[in-house]
Formats: structure tokens, C-alpha cells, sequence
């Protein structure tokens, strides 16, 4: 497990001196491409909350508010 | 601990290597964040069904009928900030409020009702029955969670550093909880890497509801003669009538109500943005989470293995308890559900998409999670838009999840009396599930379809099929519409 994080870290390191120019990001706009959760999974999300002990790490929450672990 | 120092080291090296690249932004062009008013609605229909209700003490039936609706309004104030106003309400049906107070199937609510326990105590010993396999029905079983969210976020002029300031509020019929939270986004290197940063904090304040049965026995000061037990029989595992002024009868000498009714959550999210290619692009998200207070729910029921057990209802019902046939006998709790006061949960996350084609994108999600509880769990998701059309886009996903228990998890009847923490929730066990989906989505880029000045941008249905190997099944339909006011 350690060593996947530290390679996905060290890649982001490697990679972010390659810029993609604006005008080259067609593809990276297209709205499926998104790198956030779909806003229509919000309330599959809500139940895997209350039904799982695992949460967070996906942009949403991570507990609290909520009558969920 | 070692990946968290790491993790936050690489990223302060990071921005500060970002500020030499900040200067490279283009700032020729000002465009507005949102040019306008955008809304989106989504519900939801949600059904679930199983046999290890944690109200009833890890056996029972856990149906629940779930129908949510929420919106979203995202209004441009000027051209760098943009309030949002989101509110939900989600009206449900579940055995976990009703069998607060399995004892009358007719109608009698959550046992924390005066006119409840009177209404209970009018009636004849015999008439009171109860089983976990069965829904107590009436006003008790219904209740509604609300919402509130109220979000404001400002762009810079070159549109390379975010920051945002929320407030929170949700409601339900035993918390109510208040969260305020901030964010800051950093876009660099030609916005081809983004950090952000997240803290959020909610304060909930428990209205602890108690097991019925529990909650007399406090308020009548252990008098079974009193209450609601004074005109019920107490039988004991062998059928017989126990006498309620003897020793041998049902006593939980652990259980007492909850003093401190705060829970506290605080959580600092690390995220991180990188477009790999001119067709692909990760980011990962790193979350640490302190909560304190009473963490517990304290409707939640516990069984001991090494307690006698004792029953209200049909006596020769008993031997059959466990089994869902079971629709007129009810065990007494032993207690309620104990867990620490403090947890520490620390969940990192990554996605990976990429664009295929014009007709496929492939997007995935891992998640590692653990916490000071003893839970690890993996989390791989998987989704495949595919284009249809030019106005339709289908989406196949998967998502596989596994978790190892909590330390202080048994089943039914096999925590022990000599433990300081216990729970029977089978949320909180070992267990892996799969959720299967199918969703279409509608996309008008040019907005033709409107209802006066609301037009439709697009229109989604969504529908998951989740199964988990304990038993538990539960169904989702999703209808989201999203739509811009001019």
C-alpha cells in the first residue's frame, strides 16, 4: 500500500512539469471527464454513508451532520 | 503516519514550486465563473431490505423506504463569486425508528411519547406483543431529515486560486447538527495541477430516543411494576412468568442514558489535481477526521451472551426468536450500543479518467480507508460513459466494497456484559458488497426545451442495485434535471 502512494505521488511530481497548453484540453472539457463525484450519485453516496463504515476521500463528506458512522 | 508527514511535506515543496510557475497564468481574457443562474434538482426512491437490524440487536428486519428530493441554486453575484443554496428534506419509513417500540403494532410511536406508554399501559398484559421481524406501523415508523446549505465562493481574476466559505445545518428526529466550513484552491502550471485544501467542523447535539423497555426501566426507577411493565408479564427463556419483584428476573444493571449528547466532527481534506495527458487525468484525495463525543446511536440495542434472556409476548414463540417467523415475541435489551468517545479516521482516495474516444471516457475511483476503531476498507468504482448520441450518454458502473469489523462488533447475543465497548450494528462488521448501475443522461448544450425562463441543460435517471454478504439488498432510482434561468 505504501509503495502505490508513493508511486502515484511521485508521478504527479514527474508529470506536472508537462503542461497541457489550454487549446490541447478539448478532450480533458469534456463534462464526463470531470474529476469530482456525478451530483446525480449524491444520494447513492448518502446511503453507502449510513450503510458503510468507510467515508470520505471523494470530495463529499466524512462524517458528521448526519445520523451515519 | 509516515505517508502523512511524507504526503504533507511534498505538498508544501510543491506550492512552493507552484509560486514560480504562477506567473505563467493567462490573465488576457476575464471570463465569468458562472455566466448564469444555474438549478439542479435530484431525487431519489430508495428501498433496502435485510435481516440484521441493529435496532433490534443484529437480528431483524432492517426495511427501509427512503423518497429524497434536493436542490441546488448556484447564483453569479458578479463575475468572480457565486452563492450556492442547496436544500434537501428526505422523508423515510424503517424499522429502526418504529422498532424503537416494537411492542404495539398498531400504531404506538417511538416510545418516547407519554401518550404512548399510556396507551400501551391501558391494554391488557396479553394484547402486548412484539418481534423484530415485524415493523411496528403507525406515526412512529415515518420520519424526515432536512438539509440546509449555504455556500460562497470567490475567483481571482486570473481564475487560479479558489477560496469558498459554507454553512450548514440538518435536522432530524434525534440530532440536530450545525457545520461551518471553508476551502482554498490553488491552480498552476498552465491549470494543468490544482491543490485545494477543506476544513470542514459540525457540532451535533443528540435528542437521544431509548429502546422503550430501557427507557421505562430509568424512568421508573427499576420498578417493573410501574410504567409501562405494570400491566405486562416478563417471561423468561423457559416460557415462565418471572416474579418482577424477585431476583430472577430481567434486570440491565449497565444501562443508563447518555450524558454527554454533543458529537463533534472536524476534518482537513488535502486534494490533488494533475491532467497527465491531453487524454487523461488523476487526482487524490486525502482526508483526516477527528470526532469526539457520544458516537454511539443509542436506539441501537445489545444482547449479552452471558445474561439470561427475557421476553415480552407469546412464550411459545421463543424457540423460534431468531427465525423470521417469529411475529409475537420480543427479547428484552440487555443494553443500548457502547462505543469510544473519540475516533481518528483517515481516508485517501484517488481518481483516474480517461478519454478513449469520442464515444468512451473510462472513470475510476479507489479509496483506502482505516480508522482507530479497527476498520480498514477498499473502495474500487468503475464507470464507462458511453455516448449514444451527441444528446445521450449511457453509464454502466460497478463499485466494489470490502471492510474489516470494528474492534467491539458481535452478533446477536455474543457480546459479553464484561465489556466496556459493544455494538451489534452490522454497518460496523466484516463484510464486502457490489453495487451494479445503469444511467442515462439527456445533454441540450444549446438549451431548446424550457418552461418559461427555465431551460433544460440536461436530464438524468440513474438506477444501483447494491447487495452486501450479509444479506442486506437495497435498490436506488435516481432523476436529476439541471436547468439555467435567463
Amino acid at each position: 500500500m505504501k509503495r502505490i502512494v508513493y508511486i502515484l505521488i511521485a508521478g504527479c511530481f514527474f508529470t506536472s512539469c508537462v503542461a497541457v497548453k489550454e487549446y490541447e484540453k478539448v478532450n480533458l472539457s469534456d463534462p464526463d471527464m470531470n474529476l469530482s463525484a456525478n451530483k446525480s450519485s449524491k444520494f447513492e453516496t448518502s446511503a453507502q454513508l449510513y450503510r458503510e463504515s468507510a467515508s470520505g476521500a471523494n470530495g463529499g463528506k466524512s462524517g458528521g451532520g448526519c445520523g451515519c458512522n | 503516519m509516515k505517508i502523512f508527514i511524507t504526503i504533507l511535506s511534498l505538498f508544501f515543496i510543491t506550492i512552493s514550486f507552484a509560486q514560480k510557475q504562477s506567473s505563467d497564468s493567462t490573465t488576457a481574457y476575464k471570463k465569468r465563473v458562472l455566466e448564469t443562474i444555474e438549478i439542479d434538482f435530484l431525487s431519489s426512491y430508495y428501498t433496502q431490505d435485510g435481516d440484521n437490524a441493529a435496532v433490534t440487536g443484529g437480528i431483524g428486519t432492517e426495511e427501509l423506504k427512503d423518497i429524497a428530493s434536493d436542490i441546488v441554486i448556484s447564483i453569479p453575484l458578479n463575475d468572480d463569486d457565486i452563492l450556492t443554496i442547496n436544500a434537501t428534506v428526505s422523508a423515510y419509513t424503517s424499522a429502526s425508528s418504529s422498532n424503537l417500540n416494537p411492542f404495539d403494532q398498531s400504531g404506538a410511536s417511538r416510545g418516547d411519547d407519554d401518550d404512548d406508554k399510556q396507551s400501551l399501559n391501558s391494554k391488557l398484559a396479553s394484547s402486548v406483543t412484539g418481534s423484530p421481524w415485524v415493523e411496528s406501523t403507525g406515526a412512529s415508523q415515518k420520519d424526515v431529515w432536512i438539509n440546509g446549505n449555504i455556500a460562497y465562493s470567490h475567483s481571482s481574476d486570473d481564475r487560479n486560486k479558489i477560496w469558498s466559505a459554507n454553512l450548514n445545518f440538518a435536522n432530524e428526529y434525534d440530532y440536530t447538527s450545525f457545520g461551518v466550513g471553508g476551502s482554498y484552491s490553488w491552480l498552476f502550471n498552465q491549470k494543468n495541477t490544482e491543490f485545494g485544501v477543506k476544513g470542514n467542523a459540525f457540532f451535533d447535539t443528540w435528542n437521544p430516543k431509548y429502546p422503550t423497555e430501557l427507557d421505562s426501566y430509568l424512568e421508573t426507577n427499576k420498578n417493573l411494576n410501574a410504567g409501562f411493565f405494570s400491566p405486562i408479564d416478563i417471561i423468561d427463556q423457559n416460557g415462565n412468568i418471572t416474579d418482577k419483584n424477585g431476583t430472577t428476573t430481567w434486570s440491565p444493571d449497565k444501562y443508563s442514558s447518555i450524558e454527554d449528547k454533543s458529537r463533534n466532527t472536524f476534518s482537513l481534506s488535502l486534494s490533488f489535481s494533475q491532467i497527465l495527458s491531453k487524454n487523461a487525468q488523476m487526482s487524490i484525495f486525502l482526508d483526516l477526521v477527528q470526532q469526539d463525543g457520544f458516537l454511539s446511536s443509542p436506539l441501537q440495542r445489545v444482547y449479552f451472551g452471558d445474561r439470561a434472556n427475557f421476553y415480552v409476548g407469546n412464550a411459545s414463540s421463543i424457540p423460534n426468536y431468531t427465525s423470521s417467523s417469529n411475529r409475537d415475541v420480543f427479547q428484552l435489551a440487555d443494553d443500548i450500543e457502547r462505543l469510544p468517545n473519540t475516533r481518528f479516521k483517515t481516508p485517501i482516495g484517488a481518481r483516474f479518467n480517461y478519454y478513449i474516444n469520442e464515444f468512451f471516457v473510462v472513470k475510476t475511483y479507489y479509496r483506502y480507508y482505516t480508522d482507530n476503531w479497527g476498520v480498514n476498507a477498499h473502495t474500487a468504482e468503475i464507470e464507462i460513459p458511453i455516448k449514444i448520441t451527441d444528446k445521450f450518454t449511457l453509464y454502466p458502473t460497478y463499485r466494489y466494497y470490502t471492510q474489516t469489523a470494528v474492534d467491539y462488533f458481535a452478533p446477536f447475543e455474543e457480546n459479553l456484559s464484561t465489556q466496556e465497548f459493544y455494538t451489534s450494528d452490522y454497518d460496523l462488521s466484516s463484510f464486502n458488497a457490489n453495487q451494479y448501475g445503469l444511467g442515462l443522461k439527456y445533454t441540450d448544450i444549446f438549451t431548446k426545451i424550457h418552461l418559461r425562463k427555465l431551460h433544460m441543460k440536461s436530464a438524468e435517471v440513474r438506477y444501483n442495485h447494491y447487495e452486501r454478504n450479509t444479506g442486506l439488498t437495497s435498490n436506488i432510482i435516481s432523476f436529476g434535471f439541471q436547468f439555467q434561468f435567463e
